[in-house]
């Protein structure tokens, strides 16, 4: 893969933003709010703008990896800190500079232990940037186990709805899925030969088969349990629901790519074959999770829950899109991460609003919600209506890449998952009605409309939806750019 | 037949099963400290005893003497500060009442 | 960039597209309680479209060969989107009425909707929908025709679901979309399979000629027959007719424009649009003229009992939308395309009409009008009898020509029975139609009680505005000389005129079809000593029958409580607590269990730990030692 070193340190200047503004936070007084607000948006606000920069500045016609760092780390077992860009992350990074910023704006009301709050959210989007952007599979993991850990602290202290459980649901959930990353990450490590770490001179070496069948299906399920592949998909609703908005925000948003993003980037990348033998299943899995995401969603009464489980669904998508193993499927798939992870942040952000003024998130005893804040619950209908896959929002394109591509690829499973999505529909407009129609409750009719400053966040998510939901192009091409060698070296 | 190492060693021990005693049959929790600084002490004989007859460097045992002296001095400061704390919480500070942690 | 500026008919078709979205965007975002300003920017944004389609149909009157422009919208690998435009005669004629109707529309609602809180909102949607529906008629490939597609269900559900306080128009909203959807995942499947199999789906590319050689037959015609599903679904065919009816809870001029003359249409649009390979394909056509005979019969017969007057005139639009697809699919593409366009006219007047009679009175109930004198409204009431002469098929209005045109195109197809279905079709359109007007007409004193309409109510008016009266003489203009303009048109759309063979036995059976329809509703309805109970009241089981809408929507309503909720959702979450969930929960819970199995071990008795320490360690060392 090309090369091209960057000129300035922009990747580990966006890794740094929020560590500075972690250690920043850490020497401000507890009772300081607005100072710890401001700190941790500036920071995001670095991390988004250079995520921006990163994303304007690829160039497209060049190639390969892009803003490359890489320096000697650990000599001895060929560990680097080695961090570029190219197509595939871009968008990703991107999206958590998008959800870093949004999610900090929305817990703007926060007054519960603010300081130890921001902290930990930063510590978290620090693991998650590293993930993103390292290319180096120890490096990549020491992020990984960086951004899971922070959730549990997050989830058990600002939490709601059954949070022990939840929080120690998730961790343990996602703990199990690192015990199979490791066996998986260390296998590779040792049959390559060659003493390193670099997972594009690993992608050099051509494991023997029986390496990279059982690496793959081990990377696949250890990733595979983040990004809520089915059946391990179980975590993520009671997570979500438990969570603070912001959290929900992040760990939907950006914290299931991360899984996805370890199957492309580590499993698919390193073991080509290894991923020919496993397509089948995953399509099956994949597939089962759309379908099954949709049926369950159905039945919900809390909003969490039914988006927790329209998760499940669209993380299925992006399932399906990399099973393919086509150019269309992963472009799909890509940009369904980026889509899924502005519109669930965009849907949490939502109810976050409501649920901060109501104290409940359960369908039956809202309603008529469109009367009383006709701007929150706007953004609430144009989440659901992102979630239907409607046209003019960036994931309608991805869904349709993703959707002709399993057709060709699987034809079964394909037409089985794409049917699904008229239930898709019904479910996300039952909630709209449920909650947003009908006569409001005359209990909540004395809350006020979200603020423009309150808006912001959504506003923001809503206008990437669209933008790229306009002009795909701005994002297709970037991807495809990585994606079309990626295929060709599977 | 006084100054060799045997005579040293069977001080040592002697020091030490006094001391096990005391940890395993003494009620309060600050004989119980002092009984695991003469269990110390033992080690520290022992050191110092080996040292004078049988090593080949002179330093050596000192300076694990003098290592065992700093640690027993932050175990005491340590099990001190835990031993107030549990009589802030159980106004007593006998072993056999501390049973919180009872499965 | 510069192409875009310096050919006017790019600008043109750029701007149909751009206008109506800043107006959406615009009155969203900022001027959504300023109802002037937001009328201002709407009623703009519909005007320009509005000159540019009708220019372009003048500019390009006499054009042979059709313009396309294309972009590149997406370039992954092997789906390649283009956005562009493809200007035909099917298109522009399909533009302008989309663009004329919709701007009467906006007119007539200045009065409608005058005093209502979402009346920016309201404006915007119609923007929305402007968009879309110019959308689809313009676009040069069929993937951004879904596009456009899934945007006017979108608009349609917004539109809809506009008093959304009314739990019927939230439901009603909510089913038209799913519904919709249901046929748009056929013709999205259609899409994918051409695209997997031919690739290129340009309209332009597979409408040509070589494109019916090239594929095999079994994909023309899955592919059709799945594009067709979306048909069904868009345009209200049986059997997923059932939102159409529903959707009358949306605002009239809402149910005017979309629900009759544009939106609903847009499904026989696609079939003309893609007319050459539709046609290439005999399953297809087959199917479709069964499923648009179904429809024509059915729905007719559920206008007949029906006593809210926009039911009657939505089942009529279903009737009328099978009788197209029947056109079509008897091989004749400009009959239905040419009915079409006449029912875009006379059905859009015809719910105006009503849309005026029920501002006024307050109810939906046509017999309620009646009781209160709604004959003495003049405009409304001339107009509204010329367009359901026009829908019942009388000379010299539009209707006739048009069903004329189709039961020719029946008439020469081989299997008589479809022919025999039509007349009898055309003969209850003009009984259900007649039936409505005479009763309005001709009130008698035996009218029911006065009930309360479930529509918005108003304060008591007095006479018609003139912005709600205007679109009215306009649309009966054209249902008026639409009729006479057949030659044009088929000049226009077809390249050449029809030969007109004169049959007589035609011309004659359709006239008495329509006759005796009206002669029996005069019966029935209109002369002074008729009972005012439809003939169809002698046989109460199919009265009945018919009452209860065929128990299509029961049937819907069953498949959906007992498959979807009732089996899937309800075994699937099941199997989620139980089975996914409960299963790693059991694992947890063992492991605690387990735990606390071997917890009586810890005594918390610190010494008698310590002890066996010592112990144990002791006898370790000793063995250690000893075993030597």
């Amino acid at each position: 893969m090309v090369e091209h070193v960057a000129d300035f340190p922009y990747l580990t200047c966006m890794l740094l933003a929020p560590v500075v503004g972690l250690t920043i936070i850490l020497f401000l007084k507890e009772e300081w709010h607005f100072l710890i607000r401001v700190v941790s948006l500036s920071a995001a606000a670095i991390a988004l703008g250079l995520s921006i920069y990163t994303f304007v500045n690829y160039d497209t016609a060049l190639g390969g990896l892009q803003f490359v760092e890489k320096y000697e780390w650990v000599k001895s077992f060929g560990i680097y800190y080695y961090v570029g860009v190219d197509g595939i992350n871009a968008p990703l990074l991107l999206l958590t500079g998008i959800v870093i910023f949004t999610g900090v704006l929305t817990m703007w009301e926060l007054e519960n232990r603010v300081k130890e709050y921001f902290a930990f959210m930063l510590a978290l989007v620090t693991g998650v940037f590293g993930v993103f952007m390292s290319m180096d599979m120890f490096v990549f993991f020491l992020f990984y186990e960086i951004a899971v850990v922070p959730m549990y602290i997050l989830i058990l202290i600002w939490g709601s709805t059954r949070k022990i459980y939840a929080a120690m649901k998730l961790t343990l959930y996602l703990m199990a899925g690192s015990g199979l990353i490791i066996p998986g990450i260390l296998l590779l490590y040792a049959t390559s030969g060659i003493n390193t770490f670099d997972m594009i001179q690993l992608h050099g070496v051509h494991f023997a088969p029986w390496v990279q069948k059982t690496a793959f299906v081990l990377l696949y399920f250890g990733f595979g349990v983040l990004a809520a592949v089915w059946p391990f998909h179980t975590w993520s609703p009671v997570g979500h629901v438990a969570a603070p908005t912001a959290v929900s925000m992040l760990h939907a948003g950006v914290l299931m790519k991360l899984g996805a993003y370890g199957i492309l980037r580590v499993a698919m990348f390193l073991c080509p074959d290894g991923f020919q033998y496993w397509a089948q299943l995953m399509a099956l899995l994949a597939a089962v999770g759309i379908v099954y995401g949709v049926f369950v969603g159905l039945a919900q009464t809390d909003l969490k829950y039914v988006i927790g489980y329209s998760s499940v669904s669209h993380m299925g998508i992006v399932g399906l899109g990399l099973a393919t193993g086509t150019v269309d499927g992963i472009n799909g798939s890509v940009f369904q991460m980026f889509a899924h992870g502005v519109m669930t942040a965009l849907f949490f952000s939502a109810v976050g609003y409501i649920y901060d003024r109501t104290h409940t998130r359960m369908i039956y005893e809202l309603g008529g919600f469109s009367k009383i804040m006709p701007v929150a619950s706007g953004y609430f209908i144009i989440a659901a209506l992102c979630g239907a896959g409607v046209p003019g929002f960036a994931s309608f394109w991805a869904e349709l890449l993703v959707f002709i591509s399993a057709v060709k690829v699987f034809p079964v499973r394909g037409l089985i998952a794409l049917a699904s999505i008229v239930i898709g529909a019904l479910f996300a407009l039952r909630v709209v009605q449920k909650t947003f129609y009908n006569e409001p409750n005359p209990k909540f009719i004395h809350f006020k409309d979200v603020s423009p400053f309150l808006g912001l966040p959504r506003a923001i998510l809503v206008a990437t939806m669209v933008l790229f939901g306009i002009f795909p192009r701005l994002m297709l091409d970037l991807i495809k750019s990585a994606v079309v060698p990626f295929v060709n070296g599977l | 037949m006084i100054n060799n190492v045997e005579t040293y060693l069977y001080i040592a021990l002697f020091l030490f099963a006094i001391g096990l005693y005391g940890v395993l049959a003494r009620r309060s929790l600050i004989a119980v400290l002092i009984s695991v600084e003469l269990m110390l002490n033992a080690a520290m004989i022992n050191f110092m005893a080996f040292n004078r007859f049988l090593a080949p460097h002179p330093a050596v045992g000192q300076i694990y003497a003098l290592f065992i002296m700093a640690v027993a001095a932050a175990e005491a400061a340590i099990g001190l500060s835990i031993i107030v704390a549990i009589y802030r919480k159980m106004k007593s500070i006998n072993v056999e009442h501390a049973t919180e942690l009872r499965g | 960039m510069s192409a875009w500026f310096s050919d006017l008919t790019l600008l043109g078709c750029f701007l149909c597209m751009v206008l109506p979205i800043a107006s959406f965007g615009l009155i969203m975002i900022f001027t959504r309680n300023n109802h002037k300003l937001s009328l201002a920017i709407s009623l703009l944004c519909s005007t320009i479209p509005l000159m540019i389609a009708w220019s372009l149909l003048y500019r390009y009157w006499d054009i042979a060969e059709p313009i396309v422009y294309n972009y590149d919208w997406i370039l992954s690998d092997f789906i390649k989107i283009p956005f562009g435009f493809l200007l035909d005669p099917t298109s522009l004629l399909m533009l302008t009425i989309v663009a004329t109707i919709s701007w009467l529309v906006q007119i007539y609602s200045i009065g409608y909707m005058e005093g209502d809180p979402g009346f920016g909102n309201y404006y915007a949607f119609l923007s929305l929908f402007a968009l879309s529906m110019l959308g689809v008629s313009i676009s040069s490939g069929l993937l951004q025709l879904y596009i456009c597609w899934e945007l006017v269900g979108v608009s349609s559900y917004l539109l809809i679901g506009f008093w959304y306080e009314k739990f019927s128009a939230s439901e009603a909203g909510k089913k038209a979309f799913v519904v919709t959807r249901f046929g748009d995942v056929g013709f999205f499947m259609g899409l994918a399979i051409l695209t997997i199999f031919y690739g290129n789906l340009e309209i332009a590319n597979i409408n040509s000629a070589a494109v019916a050689q090239s594929m095999p037959p079994w994909l023309i015609s899955t592919g059709a027959l799945l594009i067709f599903c979306g048909v069904m679904g868009k345009s209200a065919q049986f059997p997923l007719h059932v939102w159409l009816p529903d959707a009358m809870e949306g605002p009239t001029p809402v149910s005017a424009l979309l629900h009759s003359a544009t939106m609903v249409a847009a499904g026989v649009f696609l079939i003309a649009r893609i007319y050459p390979f539709f046609s290439a394909s005999p399953e297809a056509m087959a199917v479709a003229l069964a499923l648009g005979t179904i429809t024509l019969l059915l729905s007719s017969t559920i206008g007949m009992v029906a006593t809210d007057i926009k039911q009657v005139w939505a089942y009529s639009t279903v009737s009328q939308l099978g009788f197209m697809i029947m056109g079509l699919a008897a091989g004749s593409y400009f009959a239905g395309y040419f009915h079409l366009t006449t029912h875009a006219g006379f059905k859009a007047l015809l719910f105006l009409c009503s849309g005026v009679f029920i501002h006024h009175f307050g109810t939906n109930d046509f017999f309620v009008m009646a009781a209160k004198g709604g004959r003495k409204l003049i405009i409304p009431m001339v107009t509204i009898t010329i367009a359901a002469l026009a829908l019942s098929g009388i000379f010299p209005f539009s209707g006739f020509f048009s069903k004329e045109a189709i039961l020719g195109a029946l008439y020469h197809h081989p299997n008589k029975i479809w022919f025999l279905m039509g007349l009898f079709g055309a003969f209850l359109t003009a009984y259900y139609t007649f039936r409505v007007i005479f009763v309005m007409l001709f009130p008698k004193n035996s009218a029911p009680e006065e009930k309360h309409g479930h529509d918005e109510p108003h304060e008591e008016h007095h006479g018609v505005p003139w912005v709600m009266s205007i679109p009215l003489l306009i649309l009966a203009t054209f249902t008026i000389i639409l009729g006479f303009c057949q030659g044009y048109l088929e000049r226009f759309l077809l390249g050449h005129t029809l030969h007109h063979e004169h049959n007589y036995l035609l011309l004659v059976s359709a006239v008495i079809a329509a006759l005796s329809g009206i002669g029996l509703a005069w019966l029935d309805w209109g002369s002074k000593k008729a009972k005012c109970v439809g003939f169809i009241s002698y046989v109460p089981a199919l009265e009945n029958f018919f009452k209860e809408k065929w128990y299509m929507d029961h049937f819907w309503r069953w498949f959906l409580n007992a498959f979807i909720y009732g089996t899937f959702s309800r075994l699937f979450t099941y199997n989620d607590r139980r089975v996914v969930d409960g299963g790693v929960d059991t694992v947890a819970f063992s492991t605690i269990g387990s735990g606390r199995l071997l917890s009586f071990l810890q005594t918390a008795l610190l010494q008698l730990n310590l002890l066996f320490m010592v112990v144990v360690v002791a006898g370790v060392g000793l063995y250690l030692l000893m075993g030597r």
